[in-house]
């Protein structure tokens, strides 16, 4: 992984040194509120329901063991003992005291860890596919480029005040686990005929109040002007970008407006008065940001270990969670292993300072020191031999870690919502967890199949509703919480925005519509339809039919 | 019926307006009544002159919970006066008590009337 060099430590000493004193400015009153405001959140700093939240980042959701046992050890001294992991791969404290937020981010910063540009209206944290560098499906590794963007981006005077925030997602393979095309920008690599190495660049997808699935404003990239390119489309949004209504300054409304075509063809004129010789980076330091993640001392190992398959046969828990949990990986005798964090009763993506010390021990033990945080709210071990499987199951087990329920039913993203943010309109958690009892059932969780389940407490759309299979909303429904269902939704390389199924439901009856709606599709399912398959084969109407004829 | 909240600047805790004080517990927050407006706008003002101290203080709305007590009208100011729902044990609802009892008893949520100045134009 990459390691900060004394340029980059020192800058991050700086930052947290000038934070502490604009909070003792603050606090002395030389500080109004509307002038400290803007400069806690630069600093990922929000005010929320019943304290501060700070939000970390987690560059394109890699940790390493010592950074994770920072992240316990901040939970555990600053916080009520727990953590929250976000739909962008960060991490969340929900009891942070401000008088405590610089002596965290020193903290952090100890370990190459910061809050910076968590919030605002700048370039926010790179996501990328948590597999990055671990699947055979994969192009060419994005952390590369997530790491060359942070750098670029991070305090970038040009593009610190944009007309509004900034997210860029990057996949290196053709399956999308990083949620490309609902994005500011998506990068996807790819290689074109002759070989050479680009991007598929999308341009102004989004959720929230106006969701999109971004058009595609160029087919190759080449990989090596990837930092003059998006000069050029930050340039024209700075520029254009609707600075005089919050709800219309994403880029998606200004791509939207003009056209993909037009914004297109905009980008390339600014592009081409671009200096790619100043803009771009050089080989060199392409070449030595590369190196850092290059250096995965991979075992030539059998790609069969009888010692998993004599465990498997003997568990039937480990089998489930193989089944699962348990992804290919490019080298043979190593998986990929992702730790669910939504064992029934939990709150969706929510790690207690204890599981985050277990996933850096077993990181560093069993995973190259490696661990990864996926938009979906869970952890990743992306490099485990096939014979520590039976180890590392027994360890996640002891710890509540071995939910076998990725991309499962109860597999539910989920927003703090109601509970914690100051901006919902109605809880997403006890929502989430409703459901997850429903369907606690292993055995019927996976007849079901895949099925992506995704909550937001208010239109902003954190918990990604609008890309989910099936996607719920809270709403404000004359003062009580309310939720509206929507089906047809996918984050994924099929990216679509789902339809809203009809009248928003109680809370107490989304668990029980969430059952019809599963029974409705076990009915229509053809083969080994997914939950997705047969609703965009068979439409809306069924579904609507069974929810609210029932409810008639 | 209506108290006067706020957060607290150094460490974000819920606060609420009694005699000239800003206490941490809802069952503690001064009461007042429709005939009591005058006195609610000058919490509200001791509040803004206290930027130091606390942040952003308004009014909320109270409704009788029958035989138990006091709540805020609003779900999102119940939640800030006990703490979160998926965590019974964080927040001020750890105490337990009447207070407490009161506001998870409460029903008939209205978060658009609860806090009465919600709607603020940028």
């Amino acid at each position: 992984m990459y390691q900060y060099d004394v340029i980059d430590r020192e800058f991050l000493t700086d930052r947290s040194n000038e934070f502490r004193h604009q909070v003792t400015r603050r606090l002395a009153g030389e500080l109004t509120e509307d002038q400290f405001k803007p400069l806690r959140l630069m600093n990922g700093l929000y005010l929320q329901l019943h304290a501060y939240m700070l939000r970390v980042a987690i560059p394109y959701g890699s940790l390493n063991s010592r950074q994770a046992r920072r992240l316990a050890w901040v939970a555990r001294t600053y916080d009520k003992g727990y953590g929250h992991m976000t739909t962008r791969q960060n991490i969340q404290f929900n009891w942070i005291k401000l008088k405590d937020a610089p002596d965290i981010l020193d903290a952090l910063a100890e370990v190459d860890l910061h809050a910076i540009q968590t919030s605002g209206n700048c370039i926010r944290n790179t996501t990328a596919d948590p597999y990055a560098g671990a699947t055979a499906e994969e192009i060419d590794d994005p952390r590369v480029w997530s790491e060359v963007i942070r750098q670029w981006s991070t305090l970038h005077p040009e593009f610190s005040y944009l007309p509004r925030k900034f997210k860029i997602a990057i996949t290196g393979a053709l399956t999308d686990r990083a949620a490309v095309k609902v994005h500011d920008i998506g990068l996807i690599l790819r290689r074109a005929r002759d070989g050479s190495l680009g991007f598929e660049v999308i341009v102004g997808g989004g959720q929230g109040r106006t969701p999109y699935v971004g058009p595609t404003i160029k087919q190759h990239l080449p990989a090596s002007s990837l930092l003059s390119y998006l000069e050029a489309v930050l340039r024209v949004y700075n520029r254009h970008g609707r600075r005089d209504n919050i709800y219309k300054a994403r880029i998606k409304i200004l791509v939207a407006a003009l056209g993909a075509d037009e914004f297109g063809r905009q980008v390339e004129e600014e592009w081409a008065k671009i200096d790619q010789g100043r803009a771009d980076l050089g080989d060199l330091e392409l070449a030595r940001i590369r190196g850092a993640f290059a250096q995965t001392p991979f075992e030539a190992l059998p790609a069969r270990s009888e010692a998993f398959e004599a465990a498997k046969a003997a568990s039937p828990a480990l089998a489930r969670f193989a089944r699962n949990n348990v992804k290919a990986h490019k080298k043979p005798g190593y998986a990929i292993v992702e730790v669910s964090l939504k064992a029934v009763g939990q709150t969706p993506g929510d790690a207690t300072a204890d599981q985050l010390d277990v996933a850096a021990d077993l990181a560093e033990r069993y995973s190259l020191d490696d661990l990864r945080v996926t938009h979906a709210q869970n952890l990743v071990l992306p490099h485990v031999k096939l014979d520590d499987l039976p180890a590392v199951h027994a360890a996640l087990e002891a710890a509540g870690l071995a939910t076998p329920n990725i991309d499962l039913i109860s597999d539910i993203i989920a927003c703090p919502g109601l509970d914690y943010c100051a901006l919902a309109n109605a809880r997403a958690i006890p929502i989430a967890q409703d459901i997850a009892k429903t369907f606690a059932d292993p055995d019927r969780a996976e007849k079901i199949g895949e099925l992506k389940i995704k909550i937001s407490g208010c239109i902003n759309a954190c918990g990604h509703h609008h890309v989910a299979h099936i996607g719920i909303l809270g709403v404000d429904k004359k003062g009580e919480e309310f939720y509206q269902l929507s089906l047809g939704g996918s984050g994924a390389e099929d990216a679509s925005i789902g339809k809203i199924l009809g009248p928003a439901l109680a809370a107490d009856r989304v668990a029980p519509a969430i059952d019809t709606l599963v029974d409705t599709y076990l009915a229509a399912r053809q083969g080994e339809e997914r939950f997705l398959d047969t609703y965009r084969r068979v439409g809306l109407e069924p579904f609507k039919e069974a929810v609210y004829a029932q409810a008639d | 019926m209506k108290a006067v909240t706020a957060n607290r600047l150094i460490d974000g805790e819920v606060v609420f307006w009694k005699d000239g004080a800003w206490v941490d517990g809802f069952g503690d927050a001064q009461l007042f009544d429709d005939e009591q407006g005058e006195q609610v706008e000058a919490a509200v003002a001791a509040g803004k002159a206290a930027p130091t101290v606390i942040v952003d203080p308004y009014p909320i709305d109270l409704i009788t919970v029958e035989g138990l007590g006091l709540a805020p009208v609003s779900y999102r100011e119940r939640i800030r006066a006990l703490g979160p729902t998926n965590e019974l044990l964080h927040g001020k609802q750890a105490e337990g008590g009447a207070v407490v009892e009161a506001i998870r008893h409460a029903s008939g949520a209205a978060r658009s009337t609860g806090r009465v100045d919600l709607i603020r134009r940028k």
